[in-house]
């Protein structure tokens, strides 16, 4: 190896990379540590941890952190160039992952970009693959989404801080708030936690103390050092353990800019989520943020100089914030580790089967038919040759608003498995006139005619291994009421 | 100016319930052998000349592949033409409708219409639950049955000031009319505290607000006018009949407080009848659901728009009240198989009309009696069929 080739020991500029806004997503759920000692029989434990509700997966916080951050960025996903999505859990082991992602956030079918997984540093590697997408060129305006689900071995010291989370950072050549500054990567061959080819959890760190001495700490340090150099104002450091993070930030001085301790203490660990979601709390304000992620024996550091508060970072602390506490056999279920015994109702409409190609968007979108002679939305398309209202045949394809108000609901208590009751479905007339039907998230609690309420992906089913999405509504809360 | 081209000189069930150890054959047999021996002159059953078959759905029990030659078989009636009508919950009353066509026609002198309906072979689960993975797998995921009248429920609450408990005494007047009809599957009062109290199925629904899961079979026997007097010196006439449409899906629908394809089926038929709302004297009504009858009894313009709910508490349609509504208990009381509710129902208005319903007899002022059925996605298809004694 050349001296100039050794490129992973020294700080390089990223590129010319500019951040336009950010958005970040968590599962609905919460679970204390204490609840899942208590589960097993232990006790103590501290912190908290975000779940995804049964109907929530990767792919859904994906989505969800994208729309808000292409909305507080104001760019219409149809001109955005691609998707670089980082996630250990993509829903798909192998299939239409990124297709499906990009598709349901209305990117454009020539949407480029790539789905980085492996480890939980895919997260800073889809960061810096379309940060060097706009530095050679390519892509004018890049959607970066990092976020995991992780599944934790029931019983494991790590089941307690495994959390579910996504951020999305759009990416432009100009013009953002924020620039990416520096970058490194040091890289050893070494085991931390990881899951074998077909394994359904993530196995837990072998021996702690061996691991903190000879794998973490050199590791992250040493990166870290190499970008405390920049001053930064706040810090995102791994913390595998709730103590190693700190630990780190204490050795290197900048305990009281550890930006990160409060993401991983009220929403765990969120895997290859985990370091941006703490830089973004860094990023309301002027000044550097050093990122630190870590995975798969890689650990890569970045600082971000933001020029002014980031659209969308300033929104964090609540979103931390939100959630609905549960009890241990509750994120059991949600997890899908805690399943009903006997048979299950099959899907009629096989996913693998035609209707699902000839629906495939507006499946995932929410796509009408307006007629040209009367302006009444049909919906969706496919299933209407001829209007509603007059019968004609000429139509506009449109996009619906993703807002309305509930006309009716029931909420459905008797389903066979399966479905998860209560299941709220509600006839909700849309801010653009259209009327659709859609299940709504929760328990309908929180429903009455009248409610407002905004459409988000959700996912309705997995059958036969396909996780089958679209779009539910969820009750605003009065506040947001315009 | 009635229609009446057609008369009901026979008519009979079995009686309804959990039938573990009936057969869909031995169910069709015994409807068939009822419908026979009520004919007030005697009836060979080789007279026939079509059968008409209401089955809903098979995969109910797993045998889809039932068609137009399981019935007549089974009847002892094989080699005669027979066709299956799948009309949704309408089913049976479609076929009626159907076979009294193929009677004015005048290409068959004597129809059989038969019901059969098996839905207790499978559990819950496996049965009609199952609908809520059936159909698009996004826009009706979860859609059980009371999915598709609930909402209806819920904005007419909203629009009309109707309570639970008006909505609960549709349920206890239909239990109470079961109480006295030997074919019912439920044959005991309950209170307007058993409804509320009973477990939610579908907010704002209730258990006791729901129709059973019923196996039953009903027959009826159809015949040119001309020829009733072979039969029956008591015949009834079929007056008239509409069937109406309307989109599948919820979100197509333009009120939640009317299920407009019973509105169009009412006005067809009270039109081919030439007859109104007033000039009926009982009806069997669709009752799925206790907001159902309450919409029905509104869209076939027995009360003005919202005043189902407080008609139904106050007892205006009890066996005593001005209009008295699903005397035979209903779909609540009697049970709902499906093919087999829509001649059920024309069994208890031919019945009311001769005036046989024994206990449950009301008072038949005008000799006119309606039946009602509506459902399908959506409600999307309604049936009236409107019976008399009155020749011309």
């Amino acid at each position: 190896m050349t001296p100039d080739t050794d490129v992973s020991a020294t700080v390089r500029p990223v590129g010319p990379a500019q951040i336009a806004a950010v958005g970040f997503a968590f599962g609905d759920l919460r679970l204390a540590a204490g609840a899942v000692a208590q589960g097993w029989g232990r006790g103590g434990g501290r912190g908290i941890t975000s779940v995804c509700a049964h109907d929530e997966d990767v792919l859904t916080l994906s989505a969800e952190a994208a729309h808000q951050a292409l909305d507080h960025a104001g760019v219409d996903p149809a001109t955005v160039d691609g998707l670089w999505w980082g996630t250990t859990r993509p829903p798909f082991a192998e299939g239409p992952s990124h297709s499906v992602l990009a598709a349901a956030l209305g990117l454009s079918d020539r949407s480029a970009g790539a789905l980085v997984s492996g480890s939980t540093h895919a997260g800073m590697d889809a960061l810096l693959a379309a940060a060097d997408a706009i530095g050679a060129g390519s892509a004018r305006t890049a959607l970066v989404v990092v976020a995991d689900t992780l599944r934790p071995g029931p019983g494991t010291a790590f089941e307690a801080r495994a959390g579910a989370g996504a951020a999305a950072i759009v990416l432009t050549a100009d013009g953002g708030a924020a620039a990416l500054g520096s970058r490194v990567t040091r890289t050893r061959p070494l085991l931390d936690r990881y899951r074998g080819d077909g394994e359904a959890t993530t196995r837990d760190i072998y021996d702690p103390r061996m691991f903190r001495e000879q794998i973490f700490l050199p590791a992250i340090r040493e990166v870290a050092e190499q970008l405390a150099a920049l001053s930064p104002r706040a810090w995102s450091l791994p913390d595998p353990d709730g103590r190693m993070g700190p630990l780190v930030a204490k050795q290197l001085g900048v305990a009281d800019a550890l930006t990160s301790q409060l993401v991983f203490a009220t929403v765990g660990d969120c895997g290859a989520a985990a370091a941006l979601i703490g830089g973004i709390a860094g990023l309301d304000a002027p000044g550097v943020v050093a990122i630190v992620g870590f995975g798969g024996g890689r650990t890569t550091g970045v600082t971000i100089t933001a020029s002014a508060p980031v659209p969308g970072a300033a929104g964090l602390s609540a979103a931390l914030a939100a959630g609905t506490e549960i009890d241990y056999p509750a994120a059991l279920r949600a997890r899908g580790d805690l399943v009903a015994a006997g048979e299950t109702v099959p899907m009629g409409v096989p996913p693998q089967s035609a209707m699902f190609v000839r629906g495939a968007y507006e499946m995932l979108g929410l796509l009408a038919a307006r007629c040209v002679d009367c302006g009444t939305f049909n919906t969706p398309p496919s299933i209407h040759p001829v209007c509603l209202s007059c019968g004609g045949s000429k139509f506009d394809a449109v996009e619906l608003s993703r807002r309305g108000i509930v006309h009716t609901f029931v909420i459905n208590q008797t389903m066979p498995a399966p479905f998860v009751a209560p299941l709220p479905i509600a006839v909700i007339d849309l801010d653009d006139g259209a009327r659709i039907m859609t299940q709504v998230i929760g328990d309908g609690h929180d429903l009455s005619i009248d409610t407002r309420v905004e459409l988000v992906l959700r996912r309705y089913a997995r059958e036969r291994g396909v996780p089958v999405y679209g779009l539910k509504a969820r009750a605003l809360e009065p506040a947001a009421k315009e | 100016m009635a229609w009446n081209r057609v008369a009901v000189v026979g008519a009979g069930l079995i009686k309804f319930g959990e039938l573990f150890d009936q057969s869909y054959e031995q169910m069709s047999q015994g409807a068939f052998r009822a419908a026979c021996d009520s004919v007030d002159k005697g009836f060979d059953p080789a007279q026939v000349d079509a059968v008409f078959v209401a089955t809903q759905r098979g995969t109910l029990w797993g045998q889809e592949g039932i068609a137009g030659n399981t019935v007549p078989s089974a009847i002892g009636l094989a080699g005669i033409p027979c066709t299956r009508i799948e009309n949704a919950c309408p089913s049976g009353s479609d076929a009626f409708r159907v076979g009294a066509m193929a009677v004015a026609s005048g290409v068959h002198d004597i129809v059989l219409v038969i019901g059969v309906e098996k839905m207790r072979d499978k559990s819950a689960e496996e049965g009609l639950l199952a609908r809520a993975a059936a159909g698009h797998p996004i826009l009706t995921r979860g859609e059980t049955a009371p999915v598709l009248f609930a909402p209806f429920a819920t904005r007419h609450m909203h629009e009309f000031g109707t309570t639970r408990e008006m909505l609960a005494s549709v349920a206890v007047k239909n239990h109470y009319n079961g109480a006295r009809d030997p074919y019912a599957h439920f044959r005991n009062e309950i209170t307007i505290e058993d409804v509320i109290a009973s477990p939610p199925v579908c907010t704002p629904l209730h258990l006791l607000d729901c129709c059973p899961q019923t196996d039953g079979a009903s027959a009826v026997l159809l015949v040119n006018t001309e020829r009733a007097g072979e039969f029956t010196d008591r015949a009834v006439y079929v007056a008239g009949f509409g069937v109406a449409t309307d989109h599948p899906y919820l979100h197509e629908k333009s009120t939640f407080t009317s299920l407009t394809t019973t509105v169009l089926a009412a006005e067809r038929a009270y039109e081919m009848a030439g007859i109104g709302p007033s000039d009926i004297d009982s009806a069997e009504v669709h009752d799925c659901f206790t907001i159902t009858e309450i919409l029905d009894i509104e869209d076939l313009g027995f009360f003005e728009k919202g005043k189902g709910g407080i008609a139904s508490l106050e007892g205006e349609t009890s066996l005593t009240g001005p209009i008295p509504i699903n005397t035979s208990g209903g779909l609540l009381a009697k049970g709902h198989p499906i093919g087999a509710t829509g001649v059920a129902q024309i069994t208890e208005c031919w019945w009311q009309l001769r005036g046989q319903a024994e206990e449950r007899q009301v008072e038949t002022r005008n000799g006119y009696a309606l039946q009602h059925n509506v459902g399908g996605r959506g409600s999307g298809v309604s049936v009236v069929n409107i019976l008399t004694t009155n020749r011309s």
